[in-house]
């Protein structure tokens, strides 16, 4: 019998399953998916909570800024590496070399330091795919106009054989190279040949203040690395990734690891067909597979299954279903509106639930006394817009393992 | 002031064609299109090539024209076709009485039919319907409109034709009771142009009574929309129509990896009523169900809507399927006979399995206008892309199989100059739209194109884009390719634009994967690129 199993192993469950684990519970997730970490930057975007708040039904207002808190410093006591304060908030590149508001990023994705620099020199690995230089130069120089931008293109001979027929070297290729004893040598000569080239720019080289803007390395999940970047007598910044992210993933990485360091159990690429449940009582996931089913009993539950993306919310033409528990959803009446990158009602489906999570039904009554939701299921929030896709997560993931 | 014998107002299928033939007998003539080549009614229908099959009934007139121009695209554009063959399906819902008439209204056009055993055509179509009552196969086929079209133009180019996109024309020029050219606006620059010519000829489709109300003329044309629905996938390997009186909804046609499913028929008051409804979605689910009955559980990649221009003759029956009792044959109209004005002829209506016919028909007119006596040669001499067998070979050395056979296909020989680029640097041989198997040297080559003006032009000459992921990852590569002709794009607002165009096309089937998708591609822009409107 487990204290609680959790459903889906994303960023919400993650953190539910962790901080549960900590307090000594006996905890299992079970996740059909990796997560969409990589599909992120590995930033964690809180939003406004002050305003957020005060938005009807939305999370934050359920909880109250209290527990957002409490869930943004939980993050960077598990990941102390991670910089930002309650608050305000930092500034991160985005692929294109613009600059992104969001509330905890890692110190190598931190853009703070740029706003310094006279010379700014952006890394460009040769057949990096979906990285542009030429645009991310102009992005820089219109949000630092202090600054003089040098592109220094440079090739890794590891990659030879890609370069000579043509084939694009993925993100996450370069940055597992560079976490190599090889890469790290060739990190380390780069980094020389870069120091160089900046001494031969300008004649007072002592003075002039440079930093370095290049793909992602990955390198706040690598200690070789930040120990060399330690040395370095200038700022060494992370660009984010058009997906797939290496700091993304690497933050998955590190959350799994986590939690089985704590004694947690990951089930994973197995789905939860369906919850068994007596009256108001979850008692137990039946898992199947091709030969027979599997049945998981719990205390409790917590339902962060992701939502549309994740695929814990289905969506047909004439209807919307929670996959797992079949629980009610909020629809919204209004569906979409018609500029692609404005606010969008369908954003707002999800399981409606009282202060302590418990998913409601159309009368505001409690369906379930033992389950909690956690992350996207959770209906009233538009994550892009309000830019707290994190935030909600991290928020609703601690309260749900805190409280198991 | 510029000259030409022939001056074509619009772009579309029957533009492109008319360009051609009038080309092919030595008439200059220039075609001028208010947006790009196709991007009216010639981009947005089944994509179907008629076997006539359809027609046989009520309006055999025109089943006749459809299955003799079937053959003949088929014989001189088969890169542009793809000969499945079609089906007419009895379901269990349609009317058995029906199939006696359009036996025989086949046997009298000609249309050759053939009935296939349902134990057959059950496992050839392992998701139509078991309760389908009869089957009968025909000579329909599936075309590319887009490929068709441009295939005329460059012909026509090769023999001296020219075609100007964005130049919209706003008048006719009146002297005395003849039309002596047009003004045009080039809606690129704001340039005001005038070009006289010895002829007009008024292609333009839902636009034509616009262009001949300049000249006090009136011309009936209807505006009937039609929507249909792209599948993500081959629902079907042939064509398959419903065996019963012309209704919404009749038609499945595979193109490649997609499937559309068409049409629905409501009158509207312009050719630029074009939006798709969730009411129309729905309705066209309901009438493919009886064909395939997990439609509704296939993923829709969009939605999209054409206007039919429908040329009214007669009095409009008073049935409230409006738009389906008039005739889908053309009308060919001289309006020095019909209004007494010199120098100017309306075609309107008809299908695109007949352009290469209406074409002809128009060229002809013109021709004898003219004193030009050069035969037509439009039906015997082929469209087929010219390249050489070394050509091929490199291409097929330097790219996979299946991007090269469709860049073969789209370029001919202009594959060469591309082929050379790959060869110099092999990272312009990378896929840059994956879904469609577009490469980096194709969408930059189409990119700096004198005639291409905006990410759409590319989406429909490489189309990139049109595949599953509806631009959320090919639209982010082609940027720095924008870039680089930053005097032609401003980058971001090429984006934006291309998003809320392929968004226009997914809000009405927004579900299922469709839906995951999106919330993956706003996550993508709103978010890690930081996309605002």
């Amino acid at each position: 019998m487990w204290d609680c199993i959790v459903i889906g192993g994303g960023l919400a469950g993650l953190i539910a399953g962790i901080r549960a684990a900590e307090r000594g519970k006996k905890i299992l997730i079970i996740s059909k998916g990796l997560s969409s970490l990589s599909y992120s930057s590995g930033a964690i975007d809180i939003g406004d909570v002050g305003q957020l708040e005060r938005q009807t039904d939305h999370p934050y207002s359920l909880l109250r800024q209290s527990v957002v808190r409490a869930g943004m410093d939980y993050f960077q006591k598990l990941f102390p590496n991670y910089q930002g304060s309650w608050g305000s908030t930092e500034i991160m590149l985005t692929p294109l070399g613009t600059p992104k508001e969001t509330t905890l990023v890692s110190k190598m994705q931190n853009a703070g330091p740029l706003n310094n620099a006279d010379i700014i020199v952006l890394v460009a690995p040769e057949g990096l795919k979906d990285f542009f230089p030429d645009i991310i130069k102009d992005s820089l120089e219109k949000n630092y106009p202090k600054a003089r931008i040098i592109i220094y293109p440079f090739k890794i001979s590891a990659f030879d054989a890609w370069y000579t027929l043509g084939k694009p070297v993925t993100g996450m290729e370069y940055a597992n190279y560079w976490n190599t004893p090889s890469g790290i040598a060739e990190f380390k000569k780069l980094l020389i040949s870069i120091h160089r080239k900046i001494a031969d720019c300008r004649k007072n080289f002592k003075e002039i203040k440079k930093a370095v803007v290049s793909p992602e390395l990955s390198s706040s999940w690598s200690k070789p690395l930040q120990d060399i970047l330690a040395e370095t007598p200038f700022p060494f910044i992370e660009l984010t990734a058009f997906p797939p992210s290496a700091n993304g993933h690497n933050l998955y990485c590190a959350l799994t690891k986590k939690f089985k360091s704590l004694g947690g159990e990951l089930l994973l690429g197995s789905e939860v067909e369906f919850v068994q449940c007596r009256g108001k009582i979850a008692e137990k996931a039946i898992v199947k597979s091709k030969v027979s089913s599997s049945a998981f009993a719990a205390r409790s539950f917590v339902l962060a299954t992701g939502g549309i993306l994740g695929g814990g919310i289905e969506v047909t033409p004439d209807s919307a279903q929670e996959t797992v528990m079949g629980l009610p959803l909020f629809i919204p009446s209004k569906w979409t509106n018609a500029q692609f990158l404005s606010e969008q009602p369908y954003t707002h489906t999800g399981v409606e639930v009282d202060n302590q999570l418990r998913p409601l039904d159309s009368k505001k009554e409690i369906v379930l006394n033992n389950v909690r939701i956690a992350g996207r299921m959770l209906a009233h929030y538009d994550p892009w817009s309000n830019n707290c896709a994190g935030g909600v997560s991290l928020a609703t993931g601690w309260f749900a393992g805190e409280n198991i | 002031m510029t000259k030409y014998q022939v001056v074509i107002v619009g772009g579309g299928v029957t533009g492109a064609g008319i360009l051609r033939d009038l080309s092919m007998r030595g008439i200059s003539t220039l075609l001028l299109e208010q947006g790009d080549l196709a991007h009216g009614t010639s981009s947005r229908f089944h994509g179907l090539l008629h076997s006539g099959a359809r027609y046989v009934v009520k309006d055999p007139e025109s089943a006749v024209e459809c299955i003799k121009e079937n053959y003949i695209l088929k014989k001189i554009a088969n890169h542009c076709i793809s000969d499945t063959r079609g089906w007419f399906v009895q379901t269990k819902v349609d009317p058995p009485e029906y199939i006696q008439q359009w036996l025989e209204g086949c046997r009298k056009t000609q249309i050759p039919v053939k009935e296939i055993p349902l134990a057959e055509a059950l496992a050839k179509e392992p998701l139509m319907d078991k309760n389908v009552q009869r089957v009968f196969e025909v000579p329909d086929a599936a075309v590319d409109g887009f490929k068709l079209i441009w295939a005329n133009v460059k012909s026509a180019k090769e023999y001296g034709g020219e075609y100007k996109t964005y130049h919209q024309v706003k008048k006719l020029i009146l002297d005395n009771k003849r039309v002596a050219g047009v003004v045009v606006n080039n809606l690129l620059t704001g340039e005001e142009l005038e070009i006289h010519c010895d002829m007009v000829i008024n292609a333009a489709g839902g636009w034509a009574p616009y262009i001949a109300a300049t000249a006090q003329i009136p011309l009936k044309v209807i505006c009937d929309k039609g929507t249909l629905l792209a599948f993500n996938q081959r629902l079907c390997q042939r064509i398959i129509n419903r065996l019963r009186p012309s209704d919404d909804g009749d038609i499945l046609v595979p193109h490649e990896t997609i499937t559309i499913l068409g049409t629905t028929s409501k009158i509207v008051d312009s050719p630029i009523e074009n939006n798709p409804e969730e009411a129309e979605v729905k309705k066209l689910l309901e009438i493919g169900e009886d064909v395939i009955p997990t439609i509704k559980h296939c993923r829709i990649i969009r939605a999209f809507s054409g206007v039919r221009p429908l040329y009214q003759d007669a009095p409009l029956d008073s049935s409230e399927k409006k738009g389906r009792n008039v005739s889908r044959s053309f009308a060919l109209i001289d309006h020095q006979l019909e209004n007494g004005i010199d120098g100017f002829i309306s075609i309107v209506g008809g299908k695109f399995t007949t352009y290469r016919l209406m074409a002809e028909k128009v060229s002809d007119m013109v021709a004898k206008k003219l004193g030009n006596t050069v035969p037509c040669r439009t039906a015997s001499e082929n469209l087929l892309p010219q390249f050489s067998k070394d050509i091929e070979k490199k291409a097929y050395q330097l790219l996979p199989n299946v991007p090269t056979e469709k860049m073969l296909q789209r370029l001919g020989g202009d594959a060469e100059s591309l082929l050379k680029v790959i060869e110099k640097d092999p990272s312009k041989g990378q896929l840059l739209c994956e879904c469609e198997m577009v490469t980096v040297a194709e969408v930059e080559k189409i990119a700096a194109d004198d005639d291409t003006y905006n990410l759409a032009d590319i989406r429909r000459k490489t189309r990139l884009g049109m595949g599953t992921c509806q631009g959320a990852f090919c639209a982010f590569r082609a940027l720095p390719l924008l870039w680089k002709n930053k005097d032609k794009y401003d980058f971001l607002q090429e984006l934006k634009t291309f998003l809320n165009q392929r968004w226009k096309g997914i809000r009405p089937v927004l579900w299922g994967e469709q839906l995951r998708e999106t919330e993956l591609t706003k996550a993508i822009y709103s978010s890690t690129l930081q996309i605002k409107e």
